[in-house]
């Protein structure tokens, strides 16, 4: 691997995880949920606790930081979204709702990072989860475990999607919310649903990304923007572009770092944020609906075409 | 839904109770600061409330009055903020003789520069206020060429796509202040020359009268200016885009005219704080502090409505020194296991922007309903139209 | 079954309907006509639970269901074929169809599917096709189709017969009247094909600007000659009357 590589898929699942969970919930809810940022953070702080306390890896960790992470996605629509969606409130209004329990999030964290500071004695303002991994192949196991947790999530949503009922009557309420509510679907559930696997999604993403950069009570504030980033390269309409565009965007960041670096000088380190932006910026010129505006069947028209002539 | 009806048909006779009532709670509460022998603190709560009323009323131009998501506040007043770090020290610099090249922005050079424009500064009254004027100056054409060039995307993306860039940029733009060196001093905070030395020993006082009175100033601009025909045609456009457009109005050119004024304001907001401070440090700009505070700020006093975001932003800078003043007295069992009472600022913070969404959507002083267009207008202009119709086949 | 008394209603803060009172007898085939805007699938929606009632009541087997959730009155067998965006296009027919069953039992509504797949052999044909990609008549059939499989006690039609070649839409009239004989469900239909629709239906409502301009028995209202010619564009009388005239003169009125 490029030695950029390693760090670079480790963080650029924790972005794909973290974007796609934003994209599922805009999808269904119309909710472009902030508190992805402090979730993620929650993810990163229960697994770096749960690795100083009791040992172990931090992949041990994932399942429980999944729950807690739906946890939170379940108060949040319980107390929020819900009341909010059938106010049929504006979408701003349900971004900016999102804003503010994610600053309660953030509190609380910062309060939790103090706590576990004084009664434990842990320091979890600049914390490298990374040096609880093992080596695998000559690199960090991170760098495959995390791309194939990030994929086999995606599998398992698709498969959920479009094989099981309730995952139809997901899409079909995405669709047609009214349609759907006339064939018996209860719209209430779909949302519940969606919360709760993007708020777990995102935990998880959070914890993953902390294996790539320093974990911090405010990382995922200070990586927010990258994940709507991701999301809107994805073109905000399809889960699968989500994810895409948050892996896009991570490891453009990571490559691009390293290449630029090389060639024009370390400065650039300082404004690796511009990476993904400029990358953003010029998808959205160019095709304003993201990764998922692009006439993929008229690329690989020509190729499928051939094969089906040849039949 | 016949209360619904109800409360619209109140809410005229009772705002005027509404104000009263709430300014009645902010006196209360100010006392209550100087019965517990804390006078000094209220010079604090005026600065704040200066500085943030400032950036937030421009928030509020932009946001409650042009239906802009703009979640990227900090980027104009981090432009604000770098221009006044970082020009007008030079200016001075480069007059008498100091070095006001990339040295000016080393901590070495500007540690000694600075004394000796203050110095210089507080010789006479004139140069003090015309370095004041320079700087709000230079904040404002910088804050409006930034203002322009957001409005460029702002014209084609779609409210959240906006928002999220907007979002983006503003965290970019404190990383290029964060690490370009030779601007600001990079990740090290450098001196801005201060025009208040000449007051000496009442100098904190001095300029938070001066803050409070520019902030006043431009609170009377605009609500001056979103009363104006201006004013009016930006609510037409916030409320319906379409109709707007087809009734004649460049949406475009409102649009920008509103980023440019909105981001000019706000810069000098950032402009100011640098100035009264009397430092500049980038990574000081977070969007915590400069976007998500003013968004709470006026979505608690009521978007779209001037008024309410003076009294937004004056109550819960009130509630945020109170934490800050009263954390070891009133949240002693916190400290007691090591948590730091300062964090309660985030948690006031959401909890403000989630209980007002849920409880008051419109805010304290919600924005008042007026027709678009005084029913006298309406008739003129349409007489003015039929005219033009007859005259039209003559030509 | 289905009782409407004084009702108000609209969309946000507009007001479309207007003092409606409006009865639907048990098996009955109750037909609601009118111009283009006059609030025919508003009152569909407010009677689902989609616009907002401001006042007056909906009684549904003597219940108020006013302001109900839409899937609630799913549950308690009310199914409604929407005018437009009655199919979900991202998905199959065959999940289309598995989601109109959504509340029955997997085996029944695979049993459903299946005869729904015999009355409409176009469905058949497409099962595994996104429903998006079917033509406007074929996912007409579809909408039907997914009405029916409800197994509902009363049925919302909206404007069934639009979009239908003149011989499917006479089949699909013909069906509707079968489901009021045979199965006895209770029918409240909007229907442009005004002539056709008041000749099968039991009782009609004549629907203007948000109000009630007639009510009476179905046949009568085709007796009204100014009404008819007025709102519905039926003239009365036309000589060169055929069964090929009568849906041409209804095509007509898709316009007026
Ligand atoms: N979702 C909506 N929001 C706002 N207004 C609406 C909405 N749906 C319909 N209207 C308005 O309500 C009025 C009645 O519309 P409705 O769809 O009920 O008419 P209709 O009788 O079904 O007409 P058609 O025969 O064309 O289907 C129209 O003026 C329409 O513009
Ligand atoms: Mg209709």
């Amino acid at each position: 691997m490029a030695p950029w590589m390693a760090s670079g898929l480790i963080y650029a699942s924790g972005l794909a995880l973290t974007a796609g969970s934003i994209t599922l919930l805009y999808i269904t809810t119309r909710t472009f949920n902030f508190a992805v940022a402090s979730m993620a953070t929650w993810g990163f702080m229960l697994a770096y606790t749960g690795v100083s306390l009791y040992g172990g890896t931090p992949y041990v960790y994932l399942p429980l930081v999944f729950i807690a992470g739906s946890l939170l996605g379940l108060i949040a629509y319980y107390g929020l979204n819900r009341h909010l969606l059938r106010r049929n409130a504006a979408e701003i209004t349900l971004m900016m709702s999102t804003l503010g329990y994610d600053l309660i999030l953030l509190s609380i964290v910062q309060m939790f990072a103090d706590y576990l500071t004084l009664t434990y004695k842990l320091y979890p303002r600049r914390v490298m989860l990374s040096a609880h991994d093992f080596q695998l192949f000559g690199e960090r196991a991170a760098a495959f475990i995390l791309p194939v947790i990030a994929i086999g999530l995606l599998v398992a949503l698709h498969i959920f999607l479009t094989k099981t009922k309730f995952g139809i009557a997901m899409r079909a309420t995405i669709e047609n919310p009214v349609l759907a509510g006339a064939s018996g679907i209860n719209p209430d559930r779909v949302y519940m649903i969606s919360w709760v696997i993007s708020g777990g999604m995102s935990a998880i993403g959070g914890a993953a990304m902390a294996m790539a950069i320093t974990g911090t009570p405010v990382m995922g504030m200070n990586t927010i923007p990258l994940m709507f980033a991701g999301a809107i390269l994805g073109g905000l309409h399809s889960l699968y572009g989500g994810i895409l565009g948050g892996f896009m965007i991570g490891l453009t960041e990571y490559a691009g770092v390293f290449y630029l670096s090389r060639e024009i000088g370390p400065w650039i380190q300082g404004y690796r944020m511009g990476i993904p932006l400029i990358l953003m910026a010029a998808t959205l010129l160019l095709f304003p609906r993201g990764l998922a505006g692009i006439p993929w069947a008229k690329l690989f028209g020509n190729l499928f075409s051939r094969k089906r002539g040849d039949n | 839904m016949s209360a619904v009806a109800k409360t619209e048909r109140k809410a005229p006779r009772l705002i005027g109770i509404r104000e009263l009532v709430l300014l009645a709670i902010i006196i209360a509460l100010l006392s209550f600061f100087i019965f517990s022998g804390r006078e000094k603190t209220i010079w604090a709560i005026v600065f704040e409330f200066s500085i943030f009323a400032i950036i937030t009323l421009s928030l509020n131009l932009e946001t409650g009055f042009t239906g802009i998501p703009q979640f990227g506040r900090v980027a104009a007043v981090i432009t604000g903020a770098f221009a006044v770090g970082a020009l007008p020290g030079r200016l001075m610099a480069y007059i008498i003789g100091e070095p006001w090249g990339a040295e000016y922005a080393n901590a070495v050079f500007n540690y000694r520069i600075v004394p000796v424009i203050n110095e210089l500064l507080a010789s006479n009254i004139f140069y003090s206020i015309g370095f004041l004027l320079l700087c709000l100056f230079t904040a404002a054409v910088f804050g409006a060429a930034i203002g322009w060039l957001i409005s460029r995307p702002a014209i084609r993306l779609k409210e959240a796509y906006l928002g999220i860039s907007l979002l983006a940029f503003g965290d970019f733009f404190m990383w290029v202040g964060h690490n370009w060196n030779i601007m600001v001093g990079g990740s090290t905070p450098i001196n801005v020359p201060d025009p208040f030395r000449i007051f000496g020993g009442d100098r904190f006082m001095a300029a938070v009268l001066v803050l409070f009175f520019i902030a006043i100033v431009i609170y009377i601009y605009l609500e001056r200016l979103t009363k104006s025909p201006f004013g009016r045609n930006l609510k037409m456009i916030r409320d319906n885009e379409v109709s707007a457009s087809a009734a004649g109005l460049d949406v475009v050119k409102v649009r920008t005219r509103s980023l440019v004024i909105g981001s000019a304001i706000a810069a000098m907001g950032g402009g100011l704080y640098v100035i009264y401070t009397g430092s500049i440090g980038a990574i000081g700009f977070q969007k915590l502090t400069f976007t998500f505070w003013p968004w709470a700020y006026m979505m608690l006093g009521g978007i779209g409505s001037n008024f309410g975001v003076l009294m937004g932003v004056m109550l819960l800078v009130i509630l945020k020194t109170m934490i800050i003043v009263f954390r070891y007295d009133w949240f002693a069992f916190m400290v007691n296991v090591g948590i730091d009472p300062m964090w309660l600022e985030f948690t006031l913070m959401g909890a403000v922007i989630v209980l007002v969404i849920l409880f008051v959507p419109h805010g304290l002083v919600p924005e008042k309903v007026e027709p678009v267009l005084p029913e006298e207008r309406v008739k003129r202009v349409l007489a003015k139209r039929q005219l033009e119709k007859t005259s039209e086949p003559v030509s | 079954m289905l009782r409407i008394r004084n009702l108000n209603s609209g969309y946000g803060k507009l007001q479309v309907l207007y003092n409606l009172d409006i009865d639907v007898p048990t098996k009955g085939l109750t037909v609601v006509v009118g111009p283009n805007g006059a609030g025919k699938t508003t009152l569909l929606c407010s009677i689902m639970g989609i616009a907002r009632v401001f006042s007056g009541d909906i009684l549904y087997e003597d219940k108020s269901i006013a302001g109900k959730l839409t899937h609630t009155l799913a549950q308690k067998g009310i199914s409604y074929v929407p005018q437009m965006g009655n199919v979900f296009a991202e998905l199959s027919v065959l999940d289309n169809l598995q989601m109109a069953g959504y509340l029955s039992k997997k085996e029944d509504a695979k049993a459903k599917a299946e005869q729904m797949t015999e009355i409409f052999p176009v469905l058949k044909k497409f099962i595994h096709r996104k429903a998006g990609t079917l033509s406007g008549g074929e996912r007409r059939m579809l909408a039907i189709a997914m009405g029916l499989m409800k197994d509902p006690k009363l049925m919302l039609l909206d404007e069934l017969s639009t979009d239908l070649a003149p011989i499917i839409a006479e089949k699909v009239m013909m069906e509707v009247s079968r489901l009021r004989d045979e199965l006895g469900i209770t029918i409240l239909m909007v229907e442009q094909m005004a002539k056709r629709a008041l000749e099968i239906g039991d009782t009609a409502y004549l629907l203007v600007s948000g109000e009630v301009r007639y009510t009476g028995k179905a046949d009568e209202l085709l007796n009204e000659p100014e009404l008819c010619s007025m709102y519905l564009g039926i003239k009365q009388a036309d000589d060169k009357g055929s069964s090929f005239t009568l849906s041409a003169t209804d095509e007509g009125s898709d316009q007026g």
